[in-house]
């Protein structure tokens, strides 16, 4: 069970992950349109360019945008959630261990203590998150069902993972269920608004493009994001 | 059911069914029949389908529900953060709840949808700046209203405004011989005062084409005279169609797409007619965002730019102060406490933040300039912003708006409040009507002519 | 002379002397009257929404307020409206200033007749933008005469026949006498001309004289004769003076020593902008305090 998990189980996923992911972003592309969204991508090349590289530099950087630093608690949140999410399925040693076995790619792995931190980063940003979700009026009317889904769906993997890695319970049942659950993660990603692995790069792009080519990029400095 | 004879999904095309929608006042029949128009849902679907592309159904379903956005509307912190005011749930309860039900809505919906798109979102877009996956709400509710239009379902003083643009080419019913006689009349009044005051009409090949307000020529020809005096006295070889002079689209506001593309084609034929070097419009927002920064889309213009250049008075006045084509008499400056609005249209949305600072170093004395805060591209509204003021039936609702503005302009403790967009200052205008916090308001060209040295040669004889 | 007399009202009190010397001179010379009336100033944007002038309501303009309005008007001047069966009335609506200098231009009158301030109705907004009153907005840019009657004109009794036309020797002045000189003409009357000499501009040099003083004064006659009564050819009905002292004080005093029924003189100010500077202009202080009606003048009048 478990060679079938990391083995075939896991190139299929990651096989759909990643071309889901292409389908997506290439539908996303050819589905824009110079004149319907009112932005001439490819007039002006340059400055597009440069909108986009400064609309995405500005929010992957914690508290470099003006709206991560008006709301600072949701920006540790939202940091603490999503650099664990990121670097652990890819960076901690046991992963880097199974990805090369089963697809010959070597990464770099993660020091234990820094990969302890950024998994239970993960788990209890989630934690809270779910709490926002629930507690502030302004988040909990726009979240229903899927969403509590969604982020299940993402911190469920890092739960059983620290549950194996403190082994609490019955480590090879919980090893299962981690792989299992980790490769649903995976071959939901193009489906779901986990999508946004990708278009959070194409849409922070866009609108990127759309202020540095039309609404003033041209003009001036730029947006101060 | 049949449609209204006034509320229906027909655009006004002629002077007569303007006369007869204007003669409905405050629209009471017209909104009567919009309670029973029927929603034509498969054009609305089959609209949608044309129209709707993966920007915006990526913004949509893209939406992690994350509500970093409700902070950022202001409508939302003036209604005492009311749930239903958070961006992201106004747009996923219209637009995002048509698509889910592929077009299928009921008349009720629709007006929902209305007062949504017209009375809880002024399309400043603000919200795209706090979005961290770069969802814009505004241009969303952009489209939310073009789609709306198309059905009927909008409210009456833009159904006007969009039919004006249709018969006149502009926002009211001033005709292109008004315009022209309105600069004639303007330029007898002050000819005494400034010797070789005149409009050049349909001068080819001018350095400057100016277009205006409509509403400047119908009730603040002054606007117009000031203007003329400054570019006499700058020294401006400039001109003014005698056709194409409106800069402005309320057909933008009502999300009439089609008057929209009729409006601004008149202006850039104006342009390729005239062959000036420059446009300058004037200071207005939504004027400019509509025929400078918009407008190039709705003609088709690939490059997305204008035919000339096209630049905003606050740019064609930091230049000329800058160069020292108008000079400013140091003893005139301004010298009390005041403060300057951003107009969404043309900072937030044309990046224009540091001219008008640059301006304010010229005619304030030192030290008297205070910036609201927030300020620049993270200004908020003016609160009458989309064609949020001229609408009666959202009178209610667009007064509680100004209170943002107040309040922001009460913490500069300034008395003077420099709004250089047509908008802006009416919402201004009204908020101290509602208000009374003892301000003055005033766009800049009346300042600058209290405040300009009138050079030796174009002084009159004593 | 006065065969069209543009009446601009808020048809209210502070308008009730203007309207006495307006129906007056309709009849005396059976002239044509326009009542005209700005209802109410545009607000709310682009919207059909007017503040109402004399309640300071919010209304939506249609039809049925315009007539409604109308017929207030007329029903306002009943009386008054009996003695006259050449009139008109015109309500409209906009800036009060800007629609009178409008409706002037395209109606040609003979001359505009204007009440004092009115007061404190209105809407609050509109007369908080607007810089100066109505009537120094209007006086600044017509190319009328503009009669202003502030108190009640006591010694008007229907015609003119005493006419006091203070100089200060501007350009406006000039205009003012052109005006002035064409209607003693024609409606037979005596003519004062009149010059002021302002001594308050010499307080800050009290070494003047009255020997100065007096050398101005015979100067000040002297340009009267060079620019005025060289152009009277042979008209005998005139008297000129020039007094000392501060200009608006002597103007209502020679006035109402002559027991002028009207004053002429020049608006003459180009800075209406700024509302501490015109309301101390001459004009305005002589329009505050004669109790006769003031014609002021600062353009050429009559020009295309």
């Amino acid at each position: 069970m478990y060679d079938l998990l990391t083995g075939p189980g896991l190139k299929l996923s990651i096989g759909i992950c990643l071309i889901g992911l292409i389908i997506r972003g290439v539908l996303y592309i050819k589905g824009l349109h110079w004149q319907l969204d009112r932005v001439a991508y490819t007039a002006h090349l340059k400055a597009g360019i440069r909108g986009a590289l400064r609309s995405i530099f500005f929010w992957i950087l914690p508290f470099g945008a003006r709206g991560w630093r008006t709301q600072p608690l949701m920006t540790v949140l939202f940091f603490g959630f999503h650099i664990g999410a990121v670097c652990i399925p890819l960076f901690l040693a046991a992963h880097t261990m199974i990805l090369q076995k089963a697809l010959g790619i070597s990464f770099a792995s993660l020091n234990q203590t820094v990969a302890d931190v950024m998994s239970w980063g993960v788990v209890v940003s989630a934690f809270f998150l779910a709490l926002r979700r629930l507690v502030l009026p302004e988040v909990r009317i726009l979240s229903g069902p899927y969403d509590y889904l969604i982020l299940f769906l993402s911190a469920a993997p890092f739960i059983t993972g620290l549950l194996c890695r403190y082994e609490i319970g019955d480590y090879s049942f919980f090893l299962l269920i981690h792989i299992l659950l980790g490769e649903i993660l995976l071959i939901s990603i193009p489906f779901t608004r986990l999508s946004h692995i990708l278009l959070f790069f194409l849409s922070r792009a866009q609108l990127g493009m759309d202020f540095g080519i039309k609404r003033g990029g041209m003009k001036g400095k730029g947006l101060n994001w | 059911m049949p449609e209204g004879t006034l509320c229906n999904r027909q655009p006004i095309q002629t002077d007569e069914a303007l006369k007869t929608l204007l003669s409905d006042t405050g629209g009471r029949q017209y909104y009567q029949e919009m309670q029973s128009l029927p929603v034509d849902t498969p054009l609305l679907w089959e609209t949608i389908q044309k129209t709707c592309r993966s920007r915006i159904r990526t913004w949509l379903s893209m939406c992690a529900r994350c509500g970093m956005c409700a902070d950022s509307c202001f409508l939302y912190r003036i209604n005492d953060r009311d749930p239903k005011q958070v961006p992201a749930y106004k747009i996923q309860s219209t637009l995002g709840e048509i698509l889910r039900r592929k077009g299928r809505v009921d008349n009720a919906f629709m007006q929902m949808a209305m007062e949504t798109a017209w009375a809880k979102c002024t399309c400043c877009n603000r919200c795209g700046l706090y979005c961290p996956h770069g969802i814009d709400m505004g241009v969303m509710f952009g489209y939310l209203r073009g789609l709306l239009y198309q059905q009927g379902f909008v409210p009456w003083e833009l159904k006007i405004g969009a039919g004006m643009h249709r018969v006149y080419h502009a926002q009211m019913d001033v005709t292109d011989a008004d315009f022209t006689e309105t600069f004639a009349w303007m330029v007898e009044e002050n000819e005494e005062d400034y010797p070789g005051l005149a409009v050049p009409v349909d001068k080819v090949g001018a350095d400057i084409m100016y277009t205006v307000n409509a509403r400047e020529v119908k009730h603040y020809p002054e606007d117009l005279a000031e203007a003329a005096i400054l570019f006499h006295l700058a020294g401006e070889n400039w001109t003014v169609p005698s056709r194409g002079w409106e800069q402005t689209s309320l057909a933008m506001f009502a999300g009439d797409w089609e008057a929209c593309k009729i409006q601004v084609e008149s202006v850039y034929d104006a342009m390729e007619r005239l062959k000036p070097k420059r446009m300058v419009g004037t200071e207005c927002g939504h004027a400019h965002r509509a025929t400078v920064v918009e407008g190039p889309y709705w003609a088709g213009r690939k490059d997305g730019l204008p035919p000339v250049e096209s630049i905003h008075y606050v740019e064609w006045l930091a230049e000329a102060l800058r160069t020292g084509k108008l000079k400013i008499n140091p003893e005139k400056r301004i010298k009390e406490p005041v403060t300057l609005q951003d107009s969404c249209n043309y900072v937030r949305n044309h990046g224009l933040k540091e001219i008008t600072r640059e301006i304010m170093s010229y005619i304030v004395e030192p030290g008297y300039f205070i910036d609201m805060s927030p300020n620049r591209e993270h200004n908020y509204c003016c609160g009458g912003g989309g064609g949020f003021n001229g609408i009666g039936l959202y009178r209610k609702q667009r007064n509680k708006a100004l209170i943002t503005k107040r309040d922001q302009i009460l913490s500069t403790g300034a008395k003077l409040v420099i709004a250089p967009c047509h908008n802006c200052w009416d919402a201004i205008r009204d908020l101290e009507e509602e208000y009374r916090i003892g301000i003055r308001w005033s766009f800049l060209k009346p300042l600058i002519l209290k405040m300009v040295e009138i050079p030796e040669h174009l002084k009159p004889e004593e | 002379m006065f065969k069209k007399i543009l009446f601009a009202t808020s048809a209210t009190e502070a308008c009730d002397h203007a309207a006495r010397v307006a129906f007056d001179m309709a009849r005396r010379y059976h002239a044509h009257i326009d009542v005209f009336h700005v209802l109410g100033v545009p607000t709310r944007g682009y919207s059909q929404v007017v503040v109402d002038l004399t309640t300071g309501d919010e209304v939506t303009l249609d039809d049925n307020y315009r007539d409604l309005v109308k017929e207030e008007i007329r029903s306002y001047y009943d009386h008054q409206i009996q003695t006259t069966d050449d009139f008109a009335i015109t309500v409209t609506i906009g800036h009060p200033h800007r629609e009178i200098l409008r409706i002037a231009r395209a109606e040609k009158p003979d001359i505009i007749v204007m009440g004092g301030s009115t007061g404190a109705s209105g809407s609050y907004a509109h007369k908080k933008a607007a810089t100066g009153s109505t009537f120094q907005r209007v006086a600044k840019a017509a190319h009328f005469p503009v009669l202003v009657i502030n108190r009640p004109a006591a010694s008007f009794w229907g015609g003119f026949s005493n006419v006091v036309f203070a100089t200060d020797f501007s350009d406006a002045a000039d205009h003012a006498f052109a005006f002035a000189f064409k209607l003693v003409k024609e409606l037979n009357c005596e003519f004062h001309l009149f010059h002021a000499l302002d001594i308050t501009c010499f307080q800050t040099d009290n070494f003047h004289t009255q020997d100065t003083i007096d050398d101005q004064i015979r100067n000040a006659i002297a340009q009267i004769r060079f620019r005025y009564v060289s152009k009277m050819g042979d008209f005998k009905p005139y008297a000129m003076e020039v007094w000392e002292g501060i200009p608006f004080v002597e103007i209502v005093k020679y006035a109402r020593e002559k027991q002028a029924d009207l004053i002429i003189m020049a608006y003459n100010t180009r800075q209406t902008d700024d509302p501490e500077a015109s309301i101390g202009s001459v004009a305005e202080q002589v329009i505050l305090r004669a109790n006769c009606p003031v014609i002021s003048i600062n353009r050429s009048v009559g020009k295309e």
